[in-house]
């Protein structure tokens, strides 16, 4: 019983005197405050800062240097289109020519195109026997567009069950000129196309343009409107 | 109305258009094949994630499915650009295309980001390669102009202009070659100077006396404004003092005034 309570005491002593360790006592405070007041030197700092952190792992392998390749940009379409222009007056005939274009953004591309074809009788010659308002060399029509073309509706077309391939609807409109019948025109051209791109680098185009220019070969001043239809293939670069 | 037969001629360009063409045509094919197969062989971008997942779009548009994401710390290689958008291959052989704004959050094998052009504001005020389609008046007659500009620096470019007019007594051709400075580069709209040297093919009107084509050496001082519009667009107008030195007694003076849209890469 007895040593129970000295145990007890004991304890009890012992947790009072680690208490004491963080009081502060009249007798110490001084104390505390030249610990407190001590300057610590500002070499002794700057050395601390300075050294090197404690190695955990020591890196055996070279930092690379990496150059960084050149990222092959494909903005670019290059081919060419066949199809049908239906010059004013003149009927209808088959047209061909070149086409490229510059994707600036997904969006908006530039496009020159440059076409050929011939134009037939108009009904006044059919009519009229022998008459001939052109000659063949005349009869010539050339003409190219500058334009800017808008992928208005981007999607994908399916084709049967295993073949997913991407396309636009585009709408486009721009100013060239045409020469036909011994004299050179500036027309406008608007009108919309369709692209569908059966790998990354192929595209199908199929597109409808109108171009306008002003006229007087039959008499009056007049604005024709001239309608092209084109199927192209264009390859991207 | 009959018209004339025997005054119009046709350019040899025109003459040989199917040539043209099927060279053309021919050439594009070949070059395609070319890169294609040069593609193959060139060592290709290694690129790692380092954001949570990468997007891989179906197609180069904001609207194509996301059907693949390449996890953080994983490698992709870069094949190719277009537009805004990079095609990338895995490492286990998935491809998609990935967004500019996502492949800016890649990472290099050093550890250093990916940086590349972006076509945004900064690159209006610095680029290598400016191109742009003008329309305007060439000395009264319509004036349909490109050209392409190759910079030495943020100010200064060389400049090569080709155009046509159409008037109602003469058509004809301009190629220039000219220097150009811009003034303010870093400025949204920004003046420039430009001094440059060419020729002009002048062709009179079939239907007009005029009895022969003539070319002629020409030379040129202007200046003009550039407005940056978005992305990778700026809109461009400008006035050009023509300087013509014809083989008659007088020189020829031509005022051009002309704007369009134009855009740098």
């Amino acid at each position: 019983m007895e040593s129970r309570a000295r145990v007890l005491l004991l304890s009890a002593l012992l947790l009072t005197l680690s208490g004491c360790a963080s009081l502060h006592w009249p007798w110490s405070r001084d104390r505390d405050k030249a610990a407190a007041e001590e300057p610590v030197s500002a070499a002794d700092e700057e050395a601390a800062n300075n050294a090197p952190p404690p190695k955990v792992i020591e890196p055996t392998v070279e930092r690379r240097k990496v150059k960084v390749n050149k990222i092959d940009s494909e903005n670019i379409e290059l081919g060419g289109f066949y199809g049908a222009l239906s010059i004013e007056d003149f009927g209808t005939n088959p047209v061909y020519g070149i086409r490229a274009d510059y994707h600036v953004t997904e969006d908006i591309f530039f496009e020159a195109n440059f076409g050929r074809s011939k134009a037939g009788r108009t009904s006044f010659e059919t009519l009229g026997g022998n008459v001939q308002l052109l000659t063949d060399a005349e009869r010539r029509f050339t003409y190219y567009n500058l334009s800017l073309g808008y992928n208005l509706l981007p999607g994908e077309v399916y084709i049967g069950r295993n073949l997913a391939m991407n396309s636009a609807l585009y709408v486009l409109g721009g100013i060239g000129s045409a020469k036909f019948a011994g004299d050179q025109r500036f027309t406008v051209n608007f009108g919309a196309g369709y692209r569908v791109l059966p790998t990354d680098w192929l595209a199908i185009h199929i597109d409808v343009q109108d171009v306008v220019f002003q006229s007087d070969l039959l008499g009056r001043d007049k604005l024709t409107n001239n309608f092209a239809a084109h199927l192209g293939a264009t390859v991207f670069f | 109305m009959v018209r004339s037969t025997s005054t119009t001629r046709s350019i040899p360009l025109f003459r040989s258009t199917s040539v043209l063409v099927v060279t053309w045509l021919a050439l594009a094919f070949c070059i395609a094949g070319a890169a294609h197969a040069a593609d193959k062989s060139e060592k290709l971008q290694e690129l790692f994630v380092s954001e949570a997942y990468l997007e891989l779009h179906e197609g180069p548009g904001r609207g194509y499915a996301v059907t693949q994401v390449v996890p953080r710390g994983e490698a992709i290689d870069v094949l190719y650009r277009r537009t805004e958008w990079f095609r990338v291959r895995t490492h286990r052989g998935v491809e998609g295309w990935a967004h500019q704004r996502d492949m800016r959050k890649t990472l290099l094998a050093d550890g250093s980001t990916f940086t590349f052009d972006l076509g945004d504001r900064a690159g209006f005020t610095r680029h290598n390669w400016e191109m742009g389609v003008l329309a305007g008046d060439y000395g009264g007659a319509t004036l349909v102009s490109t050209y392409l500009s190759r910079a030495f620096n943020e100010q200064m470019a060389i400049e090569f202009t080709g155009s046509q007019f159409l008037g109602n007594a003469t058509n004809g051709y301009t190629a220039e070659l000219g220097l150009i400075h811009v003034a303010r580069p870093d400025w949204r709209l920004s003046p420039f100077l430009t001094l440059g040297a060419g020729m002009i093919w002048i062709k009179p009107k079939s239907t007009l006396v005029l009895p022969s084509d003539r070319d002629d050496q020409t030379a040129y001082a202007g200046a003009g404004l550039r407005f940056y519009v978005t992305r990778r667009f700026f809109v461009r107008a400008e006035y050009r003092f023509h300087m013509v030195f014809t083989s008659r007694n007088e020189n020829e003076e031509i005022n051009e005034w002309k704007a369009g849209l134009a855009f740098f890469f």
